[in-house]
């Protein structure tokens, strides 16, 4: 077994550049979370305590999943897809619900958050479906409808859920490796005609109270008072930061509770008030080093099975910067999408970190896999 | 970097590499996208963002929906609202905000106003965050404001929805009352209630406040130095709460509150053919309106401290001893089990001895020789201390229960009592000892352990009026929607039977009759020309027996040791339509007492029938 065969030189290609990049974004974005909790009088909340325990916890995971040879790994995907499964059936029934969706379930101490942990048990499945049918052609409809069932039953268990936003994030994981896989031209034009046609023939024929209620339901940030609000709290706060921002603590949106859902979807305006467009750039720079080298792990892998995975990852992690950031700076609609590495959240670092165990599986394990 | 052999052997498609380089740049452009928004946003938005950050110019503000309406059955409005005007603060170092409330106090004085706002505003205020100065001013205060908005920077006038209470105390303790959420409510509920909503805190208005709240609406308004509106950035309407219809009927519910105007205790008229509560008084009442805006402390003390509980509603928390009411349900278990037959005949001598023990009938010098129908019309308490040791103390309580006594009616109303029906095993295992055979005799006339409430003691001779149904007694009748459509029904629901055979019916029926409109009955002050009214008297001892004897013949009753006077009712002898229990608090003998109450209570109700009917 691949499993067993454990070989020193992995440590040699240990991936130290990406460890160091997204280490160095989970600690700024730890001071950060330090900081919403730091308003004056209020005492100081638990929240980055927690947040690095988290990272500590997806340190653990990183590593696990680094040893095990990403190969193994994908062999077991659907069996891993089935529990996650399972996962998300005893959170629609057994689930406790925060905010008006049902997304935790209790173990332990714990709140588990199984459709976090199903982003990454997606790239991983389509991986080894993809990788089992292997074809020079770009793929037709017929070949699609497979992937297509894989991802069609998380998505409506999460949307039930409802969390619309991770919900999309699996829609743009599914698309981003179908097209990396390459698609028919015919069978695109045919979907994206289909799917075009059907919303507005089917949003017609829903009368307004079922439109209300379908938007409310499937996304229930998303009243127009509240998103309002939070959309322009938002851009004042990150506006109001201009060129070197307010300093380390001293963000008056942040600390005076105006913003939002502070440390989990809007943080980075709580780091853009107190950091500046200064601040910003780093950060987005930052992320775009992870987004590229991610790609650079992708492009180098020693199979297809490596190439997809990292690609995957690789996508789950752009799409939900490109989303969050998008949201906080007012360009995009109010969804719920965590920042990555950057965003309050157990379930969420730990899926990350265990993600970024296997980049880092694939990109050591491009020197030593021999087949 | 060194060319790495990448994907196996040449199988896999050749174009990689340029998809990559496709999707590098895609993702470079999108980057760059949100690169140019933030430097929108932070450099040339920048300063003006910066200025409303500082200015706190964006607000958030919650429109209080209205409550539904409550109705009376003829859909006479009892519960309307009105608008209060609400003085509003926010502390704002920045823009000199410090000084406004002393500037506010200045303007008050000028016009001889006082300033109500007990707490000074702390230091640590959350800035930003509005603080309610003063709630519900006058017309003179909002017009001094409003005239000097510009020199009061931070304090301006919110107006928002708050209760009426039409002729409030007549329906107190029916409706209830409506407050401010309170801490615990908040914590209780998780996210349910947002700061300073309005909920009903007892009565109707508290079991039914889901249907009435109605939902907040919502407000983002931009604002400017002064605190002055001058842009709106989004409204949700509030949706208004449905409104109830009760079974009360407004007329009858005057009238009954007005026939114990100046008492303690209260009354239940029950329809009774469905249990439908057409009027329900509690005395002494309140006034709600004072809860509106948030009673002053020195008024609630005074309610609270209050000995005679206007605040509880005695008519389902009050709990009595049934006294000589009891002897009905007592009677009919008798001529049931057959332990007597109508022709029955016990000498009652004024008392009756038990081991060592002497029960006094409440006549002094004996009633004779009684049968059950001059025993029950002139409550010969003699007679009934035979029976109840005939019966045994088991098998009264399960007649009791059958007529709904010893369990909740199970109204919709909070804080309903369950009263109490002794048994032997009720007294092993709450007392801890075994039953006497005196207790039985005690129990047999409606003292010793047995608790009733107003309500319960209605809905029994309800229960006996319409041949045997119990009912449970209901106060509304229907919800319907803010544009008056049905949106729930509430149906008769039945909640027993008595199974009395139709003999017992008729033979008791006379008895009671015999009560109120024979010559020698204890009911004669409840007679009402042209309707036969049915009923039976009660007066309940405060003390244990023996001790108030003692008391009794010292005379040194004080107010609260004094006699519960009890009546019981229904009308007409045939076709009952309503029955009435009256409880009067320490006021002395029944048919002294509540049954000139009674009275009233009935006469009210058929007068107000014959005005229909004319109408």
């Amino acid at each position: 077994m691949i499993f067993l065969k454990f070989d020193r030189r992995i440590f040699q290609h240990f991936d130290w550049t990406l460890l160091g990049l997204v280490l160095a974004v989970c600690a700024i974005g730890t001071l950060n979370i330090y900081s919403t909790g730091f308003s004056a009088g209020e005492g100081q909340s638990s929240f980055y305590l927690k947040q690095i325990q988290w990272i500590a916890l997806g340190l653990i995971f990183m590593m696990m999943i680094f040893f095990i040879d990403y190969r193994v790994i994908i062999q077991n995907a659907y069996v891993i897809y089935g529990i996650s499964i399972m996962l998300l059936i005893f959170v629609f029934l057994f689930g406790y619900s925060s905010h008006g969706s049902q997304r935790w379930l209790g173990i332990g101490g714990f709140a588990l958050q199984p459709s976090e942990l199903m982003k990454l048990v997606i790239i991983i499945t389509l991986a080894r479906y993809f990788d089992d049918h292997r074809s020079n052609e770009p793929y037709k409809l017929q070949e699609l409808f497979v992937p297509f069932l894989i991802i069609l039953a998380p998505f409506l268990l999460i949307l039930k859920q409802p969390d619309l936003g991770t919900a999309l994030v699996l829609i743009f994981i599914f698309v981003s490796i179908v097209f990396f896989m390459g698609i028919e031209w015919k069978s695109l034009i045919i979907v994206s005609t289909g799917v075009l046609i059907s919303i507005p023939i089917a949003w017609h024929f829903l009368k307004d109270y079922q439109k209300e209620r379908l938007i409310t339901f499937l996304n229930p940030e998303n009243d127009p008072l509240g998103t309002g609000y939070h959309i322009i709290q938002s851009m004042i706060a990150v506006g109001s930061g201009e060129i070197f921002g307010k300093g380390f603590l001293k963000g008056s949106q942040t600390q005076l509770k105006f913003l939002p859902e502070q440390q989990t979807d809007f943080i980075f305006s709580v780091f853009a008030e107190e950091w500046g467009f200064v601040g910003g750039l780093i950060l987005i720079i930052m992320f775009m080093s992870i987004i590229f080298w991610g790609l650079k792990i992708a492009l180098q892998a020693r199979d297809l099975l490596g190439t997809i995975i990292s690609f995957g990852i690789t996508a789950l992690i752009s799409w939900e910067v490109f989303i969050n950031i998008g949201m906080v700076l007012g360009i995009l609609p109010v969804v719920g999408i965590p920042l990555p590495f950057f965003s309050y959240g157990g379930s969420a670092m730990i899926s990350l970190f265990t993600a970024i165990g296997l980049l880092m599986n694939v990109s050591a394990r491009r020197f030593i896999l021999q087949r | 970097m060194k060319e790495q052999p990448n994907l196996l052997s040449g199988q896999e498609p050749p174009d990689f590499r340029q998809k990559f380089k496709i999707i590098g740049s895609v993702f470079l452009i999108v980057l760059s996208i949100l690169l140019l928004r933030l430097g929108y946003l932070q450099i040339i938005r920048g300063t003006e963002f910066r200025q409303k950050s500082e200015n706190n110019s964006i607000r958030f503000r919650n429109l209080k929906p209205l409550r539904g309406l409550i109705m009376d059955r003829n859909r006479v409005v009892l519960v309307d609202n009105r608008p209060s005007f609400d003085v509003i603060y926010i502390p704002n170092k920045n823009k000199g905000n410090e000084l406004s409330i002393e500037k506010l106090k200045n303007f008050y004085r000028t016009k001889s106003l006082e300033f109500l706002y007990d707490q000074s505003v702390s230091k640590n205020a959350k800035s930003y965050l509005p603080v309610k100065l003063e709630k519900n001013v006058d017309m003179e205060k909002v017009a001094l404001i409003e005239t000097n908005a510009l020199d009061l920077p931070g304090i301006y006038i919110e107006v928002s929805p708050i209760r009426l209470y039409l002729d409030g105390e007549m329906l107190a303790p029916v409706i209830g009352y409506t407050g401010e959420v309170s801490k615990k409510d908040m914590e209780n509920s998780t996210g349910k209630y947002a700061y300073g909503d309005i909920l009903g805190k007892h009565g109707i208005e508290k079991i039914f406040d889901s249907y009435i709240r109605g939902h907040n609406g919502a407000e983002l308004v931009e604002v400017n130095v002064y605190g002055k509106e001058i842009k709106n950035l989004g409204r949700i309407d509030p949706a208004s709460g449905y409104n109830i219809i009760l079974n009360i009927d407004a007329d009858l519910q005057k009238a009954t509150g007005e026939a114990l105007a100046g008492r303690s205790g209260a009354a239940v008229v029950l329809d009774v053919h469905d249990g439908s509560v057409l009027a329900m008084f509690s005395a002494p009442s309140f006034d709600p309106n004072l809860f509106n805006s948030g009673i002053p402390y020195e008024e609630w003390e005074k309610l609270q401290n209050n000995p005679l509980c206007p605040l509880s509603n005695k008519a389902i928390s009050g709990q009595y001893p049934p006294g000589s009411t009891y002897k009905l349900v007592v009677a009919a278990a008798a001529l049931e089990e057959g332990v007597i037959t109508p022709d029955t005949k016990v000498f009652c001598n004024g008392s009756f001895t038990l081991g060592n023990r002497t029960y006094r009938c409440w006549k002094k010098g004996g009633h004779g020789w009684v049968d059950l129908h001059k025993a029950i019309v002139e409550s010969c308490d003699v007679y009934f201390y035979t029976v109840g040791k005939m019966l045994g103390v088991d098998k009264i309580a399960e007649y009791a229960k059958r007529f709904g006594l010893g369990g909740i009616a199970g109204i919709d109303l909070p804080n309903e009592k369950s009263g109490l029906v002794p048994t032997k095993e009720w007294k092993l295992k709450r007392k801890k000892s075994s039953w006497q055979m005196g207790e039985t005799i005690s129990t047999a006339i409606g003292q010793g352990f047995n608790l009733v409430t107003p309500l319960q003691l209605a809905n029994a001779y309800s229960a006996f009026a319409n041949g045997g149904t119990l009912w449970r007694p209901h106060l509304v009748k229907y919800i319907e929607t803010t544009g008056g459509k049905l949106y729930k029904e509430f149906l008769p629901e039945k909640k027993g039977e008595l199974k009395l055979s139709p003999k017992t019916i008729e033979i008791l029926n006379g008895a009671l009759w015999g009560v109120v409109n024979e010559s020698g009955g204890t009911g004669k002050n409840a007679k009402l020309s042209g309707i036969d009214v049915c009923g039976k008297t009660g007066t309940s001892q405060v003390l244990g027996l023996p001790e108030n004897e003692i008391a009794r013949r010292a005379k040194r009753l004080t107010a609260f040791q004094k006699d519960h006077a009890l009546f019981a009712c229904y009308a007409p002898l045939k076709n009952p339509e309503i029955a009435v229990a009256v409880i009067l608090e320490n006021a002395g003998g029944g048919g002294a007492v509540a049954a000139p109450v009674a009275r009233r209570i009935l006469s009210a109700y058929f007068e107000g029938k014959k005005k229909d009917k004319k109408q």
